[in-house]
């Protein structure tokens, strides 16, 4: 099947959605019309022919991928393939990818392939999945490729014509804030404040950081700072950045698509317009009223200490919802980010699972069957529901089933859905945020983390800060 | 006899290092195995000419000074204070030695945990001591950061420094401390006139041992701080790590080139610095 | 440690309670280590430091269960670095024999460039190892990181034992080859078993700094050949650091360098003060 036909219809820049699942505004981009016939698969249709098989697959350290390592022996009665799953930090995963690689050898045959740190740079050591889905002699995947959210962002790299990876997971950042200090303080906050403080999309980063500040001076009893972030010099702070910068109506580049399936060559960024620099500004002037280790923390920290009671509300990942759960059990609430002067944006943290193109014959099958299963409605359903901490479906079908829907309420078995309304908010065309898929990325990643942590520390000033920004990247990207 | 060895040592460090030189100057490609291309000395001037490269290095010669500074004297101070035990040494001693058997990697972690602002049981002591403000992190700080990343490998290797010293401390001469208190010299005229001039050929050696070590193990730093903030505990490997993590595998890269020039030259400071110490016990005469 | 300093009483009641700060300052980690790994999660997440808590082994389970347990990891480390071990204080053993009897002009230099192997920079030389380990099959192989552990093992150890073999009077050994025996046998015989507690000290270095090295086997060791301290990565999970498995990985991790170590803990002084005072 040749989807070189890029277009079908649909708007450049349309970036989540544009098919219509069920009810939920998001499927797959760009797929209409050209999904293979969803069967569901009949077990032993071919799932068996690679058994005695071992495959190794090697993951960054999230909920899913702990889900299915402690829980992988349905696939090993479905497939007779024996699968180990090795778990690691983003950077040490790269790293390792980028060895395998470029060693010729597959060490590592199924890839958490991170659309910035590893597809984007890396595509040219994945296999093709074109060929699997098309091949009759593989299972097919259930419910078609347009089933799958984000399927562009997450699978594919400068084209369509080829498709890398599966989503596998999509966390999102998200707006968390405890639900009992908004209750108990709401009429308070609003006389004060002047506006009703009750989080949603309609607040706006402005407000968000008047509530920060009047939590800081007003109730200091029940809980020490109004909001957190994931300020340590590192990944995370890119990321809680991001948020704000699209909001402000600014981004990385001004290309077409180039967080979709993103661009060999960026060009210029543009990190120095008015509308960057006002979004640098807002951030250096919030993360001052912050909790002060914010410095200090990334995902897990932030994560950690709201989950602790440190702060009363923070953006962040929408899988801590499980974390909450435990720890503040019904008294967090979620919903989409503040807007900015351009809109509220949501920053898409999703992956896929691919192939190395490097591993061979039987190892090449049994990867695929792999990576079928482990996006499957099911197996979705399965770590959703576990007990390492539940996934982040990336099946609208998923949503769309009975079982999940009722979990959107507490009492739930499946914290992370409790997010549900948010995430499924904040992944519509208007309100995603997607970061530049280029292959340089890794490098000016780093970049941006760098000069913020310079920002917020006091070191920089933010218009020096985003020139800086502007004219390295400009380096890199030569 | 030390054909075998020094076969063995060629073999896995002169080769890589001469692999090393030869990626300096190149521009080398991943994918489907490594090619070179040359580059001349473009690799070189791009990193000496990069302001992050000497940032990096005075952050480096800070921690150098800090870390090792600070365990050679705790470590004395330990082997001192051990040494003037009589009761209970041998059980102080143990417990003294137990942190250099850790891993970096879980010493980091440990230190991670322990002072964490909001679940760490150090920070929770500094701050009922009000030795650190409420919430705040030590390693949140341009101030306190390098302080606490340092005194973190200090934890672990003033220890080792300790018994390096406390076994020089043994051997020497009981007439030489005897004239000492003879004498009725105060303790630390003792500590410096006598003790000190005594063991200076192992404290030297235990200089040499963590400076070897000093610059090249990054397992901390990593972990805790990741280099900030605000850059401010970006040591030379993170700086070299980060050239090796970023480069794509498709296409050529002057990367990992950039990541062996700031290699060598981290050999080089190592090799300069272990150098002087050994001309300085050379010159003393201490060495055989 | 018979020797000494300063020991006027009132000196070493002040030294009395300077080593109890010592101890302190030295195990207090280590002890809220071994205390977390045994509580329970609720306990450890607790803005003041839960004392009252009843001991749970979940953690220790946790470890051994699933599909990662860390139980095939630990028998990785233990072959990688004795293994390891023994390569490098045997060769060293003769090597530094042979570096300390050889007599030329040029022995300073050799024995700072052997030195000096062991001074590359872990992070630069892990892109040429690889290189060179994947033409030779090494990667994801236990053998791969016995080797990449001899990097550092090989030189320090033939530097130690050079010092140590300084330290036996030379006389020593032509009395034994007037006694009959031959070079080696002398060696073999006489000469190595005086150095017996340089040789344990230095085994239980080299033995410390390759089970507890983590840069290494991040890069070569793959699925076959995990190590305990790489393992302590994969706890970091996205969803929370779980400090109580990691505790009480921590703890699986030291114990068995802290047994070694204090076993032969006084060949370690003893060990250190031969070749420290040399050295070389």
């Amino acid at each position: 099947m040749d989807k070189t036909q890029t277009d079908t219809g649909m708007a450049r820049r349309t970036v989540l959605s544009a098919g219509l699942g069920a009810g939920l505004g998001l499927a797959a981009l760009g797929l209409a019309g050209c999904t293979p016939s969803a069967k569901t698969s009949g077990s032993g249709s071919g799932w068996k022919q690679f058994s005695g098989t071992t495959i190794n697959f090697i993951s960054e350290n999230t909920a899913p991928s702990a889900a299915i390592a402690a829980n992988s022996k349905p696939f090993e009665d479905l497939t007779g393939i024996k699968v180990n799953i090795t778990q690691m930090a983003l950077e040490n995963l790269v790293q390792k990818v980028k060895l395998d690689m470029s060693g010729g050898t597959s060490q590592y045959h199924v890839v958490y392939a991170d659309p910035y740190q590893v597809l984007a740079p890396l595509s040219q050591g994945l296999t093709d999945l074109n060929q699997f889905v098309n091949d009759k002699k593989y299972p097919p995947v259930e419910k078609g490729l347009a089933d799958f959210i984000a399927l562009d962002a997450a699978g594919r790299f400068e084209s369509k014509s080829k498709l890398y990876a599966l989503p596998y997971d999509c966390p999102t950042m998200i707006w968390m804030f405890r639900q009992d200090l908004f209750d108990k303080y709401k009429s308070k906050m609003q006389a004060d404040l002047g506006f009703d403080p009750t989080p949603s999309g309609k607040i706006t980063w402005e407000q968000y950081y008047q509530i920060a500040d009047w939590f800081n001076k007003n109730a200091k009893a029940d809980v020490p700072y109004g909001t957190g972030h994931q300020a340590k010099q590192h990944d995370s702070l890119q990321c809680d950045f991001s948020n704000v910068l699209w909001a402000y109506g600014a981004d990385y580049f001004d290309v077409p698509d180039i967080g979709t399936v993103g661009s060999q060559n960026p060009g210029k960024s543009t990190l120095t317009t008015p509308q960057a620099l006002d979004a640098a500004k807002f951030y250096d002037k919030l993360l001052k009223v912050a909790h002060p280790s914010s410095t200090t923390w990334d995902w897990d920290g932030l994560g950690n200490a709201f989950a602790a009671g440190q702060v009363a509300m923070c953006p962040n990942w929408h899988e801590y919802a499980a974390t909450n759960e435990k720890s503040l059990p019904g008294k967090v609430g979620y919903s989409i980010l503040p807007t900015g002067p351009k809109r509220s944006a949501n920053n898409w943290g999703g992956t896929g699972i691919g192939i190395n193109a490097n591993a061979k014959g039987n190892e090449q099958g049994a990867a695929w069957l792999f990576v079928n299963w482990a996006t499957s409605p099911a197996t979705q359903v399965m770590t959703l529901k576990s007990a390492k901490g539940g996934g982040t479906p990336t099946r609208t079908s998923v949503y769309d089933m009975a079982e999940v829907k009722k979990a959107e309420k507490r009492p739930s078995d499946m914290p992370n859905m409790l997010t549900a309304s948010a995430v499924l908010e904040a992944w519509k065309p208007e309100n995603i945020g997607l970061r530049p898929k280029v292959a340089t990325w890794n490098q000016l990643d780093t970049i941006v983390y760098t000069n913020l942590s310079k920002m917020i520390a006091g070191s920089q000033d933010p218009t020096t800060t985003m020139q800086a920004m502007a004219s390295q990247f400009d380096k890199v990207n030569g | 006899m030390m054909l075998p060895a020094l076969l063995v040592l060629v073999l896995i460090t002169v080769l890589p290092f001469i692999m090393l030189i030869a990626m300096s100057f190149a521009k080398v490609r991943l994918l489907g195995g490594v090619s070179l291309s040359m580059n001349g000395f473009g690799n070189w001037s791009d990193v000496l000419t990069d302001p992050a490269t000497w940032h990096s290095w005075g952050v480096t010669l800070l921690f150098f000074v800090l870390a090792v500074g600070m365990e050679m004297i705790v470590g004395t101070v330990l082997a001192l204070i051990l040494n003037s035990m009589r009761r209970g040494q041998s059980l102080a001693f143990s417990l003294v030695l137990l942190p250099m058997f850790l891993a970096p990697i879980t010493v980091g972690l440990l230190g991670n945990f322990l002072l964490d602002p909001t679940i760490g049981l150090y920070s929770w002591v500094m701050e009922s001591l009000h030795l650190v403000g409420a919430h705040q992190s030590v390693f949140g700080s341009q101030t306190t950061a390098m302080l606490a990343v340092t005194t973190l490998d200090m934890w672990e290797w003033a220890p080792l420094v300790a018994l390096i010293v406390l076994a020089g401390l043994t051997s020497v001469s009981p007439s030489v401390l005897e004239a000492a208190s003879v004498d009725g010299a105060g303790y630390l005229r003792t500590l410096f006139s006598i003790v000190i001039p005594s063991i200076l050929p192992v404290l030297l050696v235990a200089l040499l041992v963590r400076s070897m070590d000093a610059v090249r193990y990054y397992d901390i730093v990593h972990i805790t701080t990741g280099g900030g903030p605000a850059n401010t505990t970006w040591v030379i490997s993170l700086q070299l790590n980060e050239k090796v993590q970023a480069t794509a595998v498709d296409g050529i890269t002057t990367l990992i080139g950039q990541s062996a020039v700031i290699g060598i030259t981290m050999l080089v400071f190592t090799i300069i610095i272990a150098n002087v110490f050994v001309r300085v016990l050379d010159r003393r005469g201490l060495m055989k | 440690m018979s020797n000494t300093i300063m020991t006027s009483p009132r000196t070493r009641r002040v030294a009395s309670g300077l080593a109890i700060v010592a101890v302190l300052w030295s195990v207090i980690p280590l002890i809220w280590m071994l205390i977390t790994a045994f509580k329970p999660q609720n306990a450890i997440r607790t803005s003041t430091p839960e004392f009252l808590f009843a001991p749970t082994l979940v953690n220790f389970q946790n470890l051994f269960s699933g599909g990662n347990s860390v139980g095939p990891f630990i028998v990785n480390s233990v072959i990688v670095s004795v293994v390891s071990t023994i390569i490098a204080v045997g060769l060293g053993v003769v090597a530094g024999y042979g570096l300390c009897h050889w007599k030329s002009r040029g022995k300073k230099d050799l024995a700072f460039w052997i030195i000096s192997t062991r001074m590359a920079p872990i992070a630069a030389v892990i892109v040429p190892l690889f290189v060179m380990f994947r033409q030779v099959g090494l990667i994801d192989n236990l053998l791969g990181l016995i080797v990449a552990y001899l990097t550092f093992n090989l030189p320090f150890a033939i530097w130690l034992m050079s010092a140590f073999f300084a330290e036996v009077p030379p006389s020593l050994q032509e009395a034994a080859q007037i006694d009959g025996c031959n070079k080696w046998q002398a060696f073999r015989l006489v000469v190595v078993p005086t150095t017996i507690p340089g040789i344990i000290a230095t085994a239980v270095l080299c033995l410390v700094f390759a089970w507890n090295d983590y840069a290494f086997a991040s890069s070569f060791a793959g699925p076959s050949s995990q190590t305990l301290p790489m393992t302590a990565g994969s706890l970091i999970t996205q969803t929370g650091v779980d400090w109580g498995q990691l505790c009480a990985l921590g703890l699986i991790t030291v114990l068995p360098m802290i047994v070694v170590g204090l076993a032969v803990r006084k060949h370690l002084a003893t060990g250190l003060s031969m070749g420290a005072v040399t050295g070389e």
